[in-house]
């Protein structure tokens, strides 16, 4: 059922080793199913050599040990638990090798408390490296951002703006449609969720990049001592706001908010401009709201082309 | 039982087991409060014997309450804890025994649930902690105010739990409070007090429910004690059933559903923490007076009398022509058994069975027609036969498949017409086309008559026309002044116009996706795979889910009739089988092991606190919780998974949380017991009950004299000397003895300088292993006059009053000729004002003075309860107003003030009803004007009496 390969290394080491079999069966659990336990028992087998104290037969701290990290791993694979980080790296460096069919897929309390209200601020989510082909929100927290980037290295091509139009045309419907359903615009909305939502409706995700704000160069005397995280919101590589808030969730709402104010307007226009990069002008794609006057812009935080390439590979 | 559904039920069913509580206030003269004198008669015209607090029902709400600012520090919640208890005193006004029970160390059957309130607890902590910093952050942002944080550490509930600093703290101020209360209230003068702190071993109602077992068995106990419980939980109804006591009564709070709540972070009324605007706070009252009182009323009490539950059920459940003799006692104890199949904490409740289904009726239902094949009962005595319960579980198991269809039916039903109400409601707020000039909708008896209609074709091409145009003004337009101005405008700017559905329902939840589907062929193998992670093949594993729950059903019958039959037991699975998979259970169960002990306080805390929750315990001990080298690490997941099983929010689900191995727990605690200071030592020792007495009880004198005589041998209690109530005595080391004071644990209260108290350890009265606790009536029991109408009340000619506190010959109230006087006065002036007159008739002392002897009969299904069975109800319920003729009180039944009327108009009227010859008000007069409407048609009250017998006095 359970034990592919694993199970026949697993019967195989104990028609090897006879005597093991009533000690290790007798560690099973009593409501244990058989895919549980044999997978835990291939666990307990496979680290037998790690604890070279153990003594088949004899109770120990060190076997207890053992039994509770499998018990770790069982937990976290069949039913969902997630644990302190240094454990689940334990644990996952304990089980390489062993193979589960069809682990069941569970939501955690987080995820899904996550999900009626809003990812947590903090965002480090030191669970998020075993879970099995599961995507959270977390990318949105700016770690998808190192990705994000490496994937559309290119400068912003002349008709990227006419490229990306169509589809801030659509966002902006949405946002739109989600304000009204939110009762308008205003102080009290959860902004990034509004933004958040709307872009996942239409099938792509938002970039936050975190900057503390002591680490940004230009900035006007007399703030720079200032604690505090800045937040760079872009979609489709498009800049959408920039906003500074004591800590992340803080500054994201912020950006969020400067970056609805921009669908105030009677449309959405992408543009290129010219802002601030690391103390350099560089090109880029900018959303803006056709405001006769031209917006003067934030330093940028993040740039996710490269500074002299023409070649565009803008994917929609 | 945590199943508040089920006392939601049950009241519904059987609205006649509700009294309103009637308390009365202490007085204020002079700025000085005088304390309501508790030896006199019980303004509910009742009396009774024993009154037993489960205390984990008060120490929650009075530490944490939700609908009012929480106590800023330990001794707050204690003078809070107390003043509760004074309270409830007051109104039950126990005249013999009052028993205090704090939970103490739980069976292990109890601790998967324990678990997963603790885990669901400190996490949520984490969040409420969170989002109120996250919105304290943004309100400020935006230029709000908020009154400063107060300097003090967030209450964690989790340290309500055996073993904890807090816990021992409290058992050091409830003895002070007794002492206090011995000493210095005339109503506590007789009372033998019990208190079962957290040290004691057992659940506080399992502590109660040992107490009155052990008593009842013992030959002096007087079997017509009155038994009053306190407790919210449901499962105090099964237990007060369980005692067979005639007279038993549970008190609890009156549940209000909907409570506002104050905001958690600017401490205001009127919205939540997430809608919190930091805006400065209104004044309340004119000067601010009002600054510091709770805007809603205060929580009132409800007395659930199970003696009127009894006659209800005896109803329900009897049973002609049986092939024995029907033993309604016997039934009772199967009803209750079979109430476990619908949820308790013990065990997961069987899928198909839900109460808000009726799943109790269905089971009573089976239950009658099996009785007759079974030749027996389920239970006896709190030993279950499973070959007839086989027999019932089978019977649900045919109708499995059916439940599920309808289940699944019946919220598509409720989803749908959710889905059309809203669409109506959005409907009325704004028609989609509205025609204008001569076809404009006009008021139904509005000016003049209608018109006929002129060149309609020319105005339907207005209409057309005027809808062409305002479509083709620019929609980002209007659409910004949307956004700009939020939703208000747009009613106005979209006015006159179509609009345009939304492509999709923007305000459809997004649904938890539900891979079970029991509505569907082959739900049995999707519930295993799903749930239990294994094929229906897997026949052995099938099998050994359906034995444990067999084993805890035993265990749970067994625990409510005899006591914790073992310590260990547990159900390891977090689902329940199906009702058809339990086949051949005769064998499954034969007994438990005997012997069990429970855990140490210390240790469970251990195996119930997320590693949050380690401040509550010794470093050594905390750091096994997140080490992760430490031998029992994997029973403190960080997150856990939640499965919604079918529901909605989070807190509904099934956290899915490891089961702890006791061997291991006690194997890795061994190394760490040597790190236990003195005092921890002591905390996590088992502890005693105790009992006081004050000086006028006759115990005082015994009892003293054990300490003088400082004789440490155990020594039983005189039973005549304290209501027949038996026991071992023995020496308490560190006593509470009369003339010697008693220092206050709470700086804010006073030491007892003048202590009359004397307390001494209490062991229940005890019986050789095997000793079995019959469940029968005792003899020489009287069980209390019916209070419910006779099923062939119809055929005798008289009216029947219904009883609706505990007196059926209680005083009637009425109004005399001056009432009537000044009655009539007052209400005539507001004649002129129109025939429903919205004014309230001036409540002028006389009349309060009348009416305020009679109880709020009918409030409790005002609000959230609408009674099925109308049978007793007072016919003043939701009567048509009265027509409006030259009589003085037409405003009665109108709708301004007859809701604040109602209750008090309900009792009045009652109380005509039931003064046969005395002096008549006025409704019986207006009941004979309006005879002729059909005042009663259609239900079962009679008429009142005919004109003749009404005189005035």
């Amino acid at each position: 059922m359970a034990d592919g390969e694993g199970g026949d290394v697993v019967s195989e080491y104990l028609t090897q080793n006879p005597h093991l079999v009533p000690w290790i069966e007798s560690l099973r659990g009593h409501c244990e199913t058989n895919k549980q336990w044999h997978a835990r028992r291939e666990f307990i087998l496979r680290n037998l050599d790690v604890f070279p104290n153990i003594q088949p037969g004899t109770q120990s701290p060190c076997l207890d040990r053992l039994l509770s990290l499998s018990m770790v791993w069982t937990n976290h694979v069949f039913m969902g638990c997630q644990y302190p980080q240094p454990v689940m790296e334990k644990v996952r460096e304990m089980a390489e090798g062993i193979c589960v069919h069809e682990a069941p897929v569970h939501k955690t309390r987080d995820e899904l408390m996550g999900k009626i209200k809003r990812p947590h601020p903090s965002g480090g989510d030191p669970g998020s490296l075993v879970k099995k082909n599961k995507v959270g929100l977390n990318d949105v927290d700016g770690k998808g951002e190192g990705k994000c980037v490496a994937l559309l290295k290119s400068g912003p091509p002349p008709d990227a703006p006419a490229q990306c139009q169509s589809f801030f045309n659509r966002l902006y419907k949405a946002v739109a449609w989600k304000l009204v359903s939110a009762g308008g615009f205003g102080p009290n909305l959860d902004h990034f969720e509004i933004l958040r939502s709307c872009a996942e409706s239409l099938k792509v995700s938002l970039n936050c990049v975190f900057v503390p704000l002591k680490d940004i160069p230009d900035l006007p005397a007399g703030r720079t001592q200032k604690e505090g995280q800045v937040c760079e919101l872009r979609c489709q590589t498009v800049y959408m706001g920039t906003g500074y808030g004591r800590d992340d969730g803080a500054a994201r709402a912020m950006a969020s908010k400067e970056a609805l104010k921009t669908f105030q307007g009677r449309k959405v226009t992408v543009k290129i401009a010219r802002r601030r990069f690391h103390g350099r002008d560089v090109e880029d794609l900018v959303l803006t709201d056709e405001q006769p006057k031209s917006p003067v812009f934030p330093p940028a935080l993040s740039y996710p082309f490269q500074p002299d390439s023409q070649d565009a590979n803008l994917s929609m | 039982m945590g199943v508040p559904a089920f006392f939601r039920w049950l009241s519904r069913k059987y609205p006649s087991i509700i009294v309103n509580c009637i308390e009365e206030k202490a007085k204020e003269c002079n700025g000085v409060r005088i304390p309501v004198d508790t030896s006199r008669p019980n303004p509910n015209e009742v009396e009774f014997d024993n009154l037993y607090l489960d205390m984990n029902g008060i120490i929650h709400p009075c530490t944490h309450p939700e609908d009012k600012p929480a106590p800023k520090n330990e001794d707050e919640m204690m003078v809070a804890i107390f003043e509760y208890i004074d309270r409830l005193f007051n109104i039950v006004r126990p005249r013999r025994v009052l028993y205090m029970a704090i939970d103490g160390v739980a069976p292990r059957a109890k601790m998967n649930q324990q678990r997963s309130r603790r885990f669901r607890a400190s996490k949520e902590g984490v969040e409420l902690a969170e989002e109120k910093q996250r919105m304290r952050e943004e309100v400020f942002q935006r230029g709000g105010y908020l009154p400063p944080e107060e300097i003090k550490e967030r209450f964690d509930s989790n340290c309500i739990t055996p073993g904890t600093e807090f816990m021992d703290n409290l058992a050091k101020c409830l003895r002070f409070y007794v002492a206090d209360r011995l000493s210095n209230d005339p109503g506590w003068s007789n009372i033998t007090v019990f208190l079962s702190d957290a040290s004691v071993p057992g659940e506080g109602e399992h502590k109660i429910m040992d107490f009155i077992r052990r008593q009842r068995a013992q030959p002096n106990h007087d079997p017509n004690t009155h038994h009053c419980l306190c407790g919210a939980d449901a499962d105090l109804i099964m237990l007060g059933l369980a005692t067979h006591e005639p007279n038993f009564t549970i008190i609890r709070e009156e549940f209000k559903p909907n409570k506002p709540r104050p905001c958690a972070l600017c401490g205001q009324m009127g919205h939540e923490i997430k809608d919190c605007q930091g805006l400065a706070r209104e004044k309340q009252g004119e000067h601010d007076e009002f600054a510091d009182t709770v805007p809603m009323s205060e929580q009132e009490f409800i007395f659930i009398r199970l003696c009127v539950l009894r006659e209800y059920l005896e109803r329900e459940l009897t049973m002609a022509s049986l092939p024995f003799p029907f033993d309604f006692e016997r039934s009772v104890d199967d009803w209750v058994f079979m109430c476990f199949f619908v949820g308790n904490d013990f065990l997961p409740h069987l899928p198909s069975l839900e109460i808000r289904e009726g799943a109790i009726d269905r089971l009573v239902g089976i239950y009658k027609d099996v009785v007759h094949k079974t030749g027996g009962y389920l239970t006896e005595s709190g030993f279950v036969n499973l070959e007839r319960v086989e027999l019932i579980m089978q019977a649900v198991g045919v109708a499995e498949d059916n439940i599920f269809k309808k289940r699944k039916e019946d919220e598509e039903n409720f989803k749908r017409r959710m889905k059309e109400k809203k669409k109506r409601l959005k409907a009325e707020q704004r028609p989609a086309f509205l025609p204008t000039g001569q076809f404009a909708p006009q008021a139904l008896g509005g000016y003049g008559r209608p018109q006929s209609i002129q060149n309609a074709r020319h105005t339907a091409y207005e209409m057309r026309m005027h809808g062409r145009d305002q479509q083709n003004k620019d929609a980002a337009q209007s659409l910004k002044a949307t956004l700009r101005n939020g939703s208000k405008a747009s009613s106005d700017s979209l006015d006159g116009r179509g609009v345009k559905r939304k492509a999709e329902d923007s305000d459809s939840e997004p649904e938890p996706e539900d891979n079970v589907r029991l509505w569907e062929e082959g739900w049995k193998q999707r519930y295993y795979k799903n749930k239990f992670d294994v094929d229906l093949t897997d026949d052995s594993f099938r099998k050994k889910v359906v034995k444990s729950y067999v084993e805890g059903l035993c265990w749970v019958l067994r625990y409510y009739y005899q006591g914790c039959a073992s310590w260990k037991w547990y159900f390891p699975f977090h689902y329940a089988p199906f009702a058809s998979d339990f086949k051949d259970i005769k064998g499954m169960f034969t007994d438990f092991e005997t012997g069990t002990k429970p855990f140490k306080p210390l240790e469970q805390l251990m195996a119930v606190f997320p590693a949050a929750s380690g401040n509550f315990l010794p470093p050594t001990w905390r750091a096994l919780m997140s080490d992760p080298d430490s031998p029992i690490i994997d029973f403190y997941p960080e997150d856990f998974a939640i499965d919604l099983n079918g529901k909605k929010y989070a807190w509904q689900g099934v956290a899915l949380l490891p089961f702890v191995d006791e061997r291991r727990l006690r194997a890795t605690l061994n190394e760490v017991y040597p790190d236990l200071t003195p005092e921890e030592v002591r905390r996590n020792s088992l502890g005693s009950d105790v009992v006081f007495v004050g000086k006028a009880h006759p115990l005082c004198d015994f009892i003293h004299e054990l300490y003088r005589a400082e004789s440490h041998q155990p020594v039983e209690i005189p039973a005549e000397l304290c209501h027949g109530i038996q026991g071992t005595l023995n020496l308490d080391e560190e006593p509470i003895l009369p003339d010697k004071p008693v220092e206050s644990p709470i700086p804010t209260l006073r030491d007892i300088a003048n202590n009359c108290a004397v307390g001494i350890k209490f062991k229940d009265p005890q019986y050789e292993d095997g000793h079995v606790f019959k469940a029968v009536i005792l003899q020489g029991a009287k069980i209390p006059n019916k209070v419910l109408k006779p099923g062939d009340w119809e055929r005798s000619n008289k009216p029947w009053r219904p009883q609706l506190g505990f007196n059926p010959n209680r005083q009637q109230v009425h109004l005399d000729q001056s009432a009537l006087r000044t009655l009539g006065h007052h209400v005539k002036p507001q004649h002129g004002g129109g025939q429903y007159s919205n004014v309230p008739p001036p409540r002028g002392p006389h009349m309060s003075g009348q009416y305020s002897n009679a109880p709020p009969s009918s409030s409790y299904h005002q609000g959230n309860y609408r009674p099925p069975h109308r049978d007793h109800q007072p016919p003043y319920h939701r009567e048509p107003a009265i027509d409006s003729g030259s009589r003085p009180l037409q405003q009665y039944g109108a709708h301004g003030w007859e809701r604040s009327m109602q209750s008090q108009g309900a009792a009045y009227q009652q109380n005509m009803q039931r003064a046969p010859g005395g002096p008549r008000g006025y409704h019986q007069q207006q009941d004979n004007r309006r005879q002729p409407q059909g005042y009663n048609a259609g239900r079962n009250f009679p008429m009142p009496p005919p004109m003749k017998r009404y005189n005035w006095s």
